[in-house]
């Protein structure tokens, strides 16, 4: 396994994966739909599946002596390891974003622990979507790209709709409230959890597609 | 010993179907994969490599089930495609340090010998090169892990005449090395050279197999004016198509006798034309 994440990060990885990485800076704009930083993650790995498929990647990458599940499970360790690099990226750029006193996000979700556990679902869902549906037909690259950009960022509006309904998203989540410490970091566990089971899934799926299609 | 054994494969496609191929490569021989675009080779190959998902059947590779073994048999095959490269922007060395370690017998003073050998620059990216330097690329990954096996599919389809006679003379070099060859291939000539055995495909089917002279020495070529084509037992011919002046058609060797014209031996190229012919002219 370790062999082909390294031919991921050799051959397969798009630039633009690294670049947006970057994007966790996007938590210090005062007033700003956080989530997009994290769907920009996402962008990158389509973007490798896209320049995968032009460079025959998958053609190359099952011709060695691997098994099609490995081919599969080393592109989403390969794509985990980014969200979760982004996930960690995230974590100085909220403190520095508390120390420097920045009026309340009037555009969305506070940056804090439980936005982190909520963003991690997302990404989790994106796994599920993208994947799932990616390995079903490798050729067909739009349609995981679309059908998991309508899920995640349906998604983004009912957590933000949320934090203007829900009275615990709205007093609780959606602050920087010392006094409410526990519970936004219990979310951040729950969307740990959440983000990987949802990836487990979507990586079981995945294999299973893969291995039943033509290449 | 046969290092490959296919048997009753089978894969049906909305338009397509592969159907029951069975065949066997032995140890150390070049065997032809032959067959009219469309008729089956890549599909063959690929279910046997696990590319494509086959309904039924199995390939058995140096004794061991595919499906069960395919990393330890994937290590001691290399394949080859022409007009398949991977990618073609990365630098030669880029995708060499990634597939070299893949392979536990990768050999690099061999890979060396090999590069040096085709005059390949590491430095430069597949896309620099023509089209005959590609495929000695793809061959020199395919040589450098020490493969018992080399599948080849359509290598020398779209090179120059001189192109193609220089990998002919390397893969003439490797099977008097030993290396076992399954040469897939529409151009029969190429396999006139070297190729101890013929597996014929059509329509999905393995329409034949055999040595290639018990191949070839099976039919003979037939040349007829219309005079002559009047005149012969329509039956004895297979194949027969109009030619500038006349027909042309093949016949059984044994028939060869019975009918008139002119008659000669037939190679690889001519017995395939004539045999994919066969329904058109009996309809």
């Amino acid at each position: 396994m370790k062999d082909l994440i390294y031919k991921e990060f050799k051959l397969a990885l798009h630039p633009t994966s690294v670049i947006f990485l970057t994007f966790a800076a996007m938590l210090l704009i005062p007033s700003y739909p956080y989530y997009t930083a994290f769907f920009y993650s996402g962008l990158g790995i389509f973007f490798t599946c896209l320049t995968g498929r032009e460079n025959h990647d998958i053609y190359y990458t099952c011709l060695l002596p691997v098994s099609k599940a490995d081919v599969v499970k080393a592109r989403i360790v390969y794509a985990v390891i980014f969200q979760i690099i982004q996930v960690i990226i995230c974590i100085p750029v909220i403190l520095i974003k508390l120390s420097l006193n920045i009026p309340a996000n009037a555009a969305g979700m506070e940056a804090n622990a439980a936005f982190l556990g909520l963003a991690l679902i997302m990404l989790g869902l994106f796994n599920l979507t993208f994947f799932t549906s990616f390995y079903k037909n490798i050729l067909k690259i739009g349609k995981p790209f679309l059908v998991s950009g309508i899920i995640t960022f349906t998604y983004i509006f009912a957590v933000e709709a949320m934090c203007h309904i829900v009275p615990f998203f709205r007093d609780i989540l959606d602050n920087t409230d010392k006094n409410f410490i526990l519970q936004r970091i219990t979310v951040l566990i729950i969307g740990i959890i959440c983000y990987i089971l949802l990836t487990l899934a979507a990586c079981k799926k995945s294999v299973n597609n893969f291995i039943k299609q033509d290449l | 010993m046969n290092v490959l054994e296919v048997k009753n494969l089978c894969k049906k496609y909305p338009s397509f179907t592969l159907d029951n191929v069975s065949f066997t490569v032995p140890e150390g021989s070049v065997t032809g994969f032959i067959g009219r675009n469309g008729a089956g080779k890549s599909t063959t190959l690929k279910s046997i490599l696990g590319l494509v998902h086959p309904d039924s059947g199995e390939a058995v590779f140096f004794g061991k089930n595919f499906t069960e073994h395919e990393r330890e048999i994937k290590q001691e095959i290399g394949y080859v495609s022409g007009g398949s490269f991977f990618y073609p922007n990365k630098p030669i060395k880029a995708v060499t340090a990634v597939t070299r370690r893949f392979y536990e017998n990768w050999d690099d003073s061999l890979f060396k010998s090999y590069m040096e050998k085709f005059s390949l620059d590491e430095n430069k990216t597949q896309s620099q090169l023509s089209e005959g330097m590609k495929i000695k690329y793809s061959l020199t990954l395919a040589l450098s892990h020490h493969a018992k096996l080399l599948i080849l599919d359509e290598p020398t389809s779209g090179l120059d005449p001189i192109s193609r006679d220089e990998l002919l003379d390397i893969f003439i070099e490797l099977s008097r090395e030993g290396t076992t060859i399954l040469f897939s291939t529409h151009i029969t000539s190429d396999l006139e050279r070297f190729a101890d055995g013929i597996i014929y495909i059509r329509g999905g089917r393995i329409a034949d197999q055999d040595t290639l002279s018990g191949f070839t020495d099976r039919y003979k070529a037939v040349k007829l004016t219309e005079a002559e084509f009047g005149s012969a037992d329509k039956a004895l011919l297979i194949g027969c198509k109009p030619a500038k002046t006349g027909y042309t058609a093949i016949t059984l060797s044994k028939n060869a006798d019975k009918l008139p014209g002119e008659i000669s031996p037939a190679d690889l190229e001519t017995i395939m034309i004539h045999l994919e012919k066969v329904e058109q002219f009996h309809s």
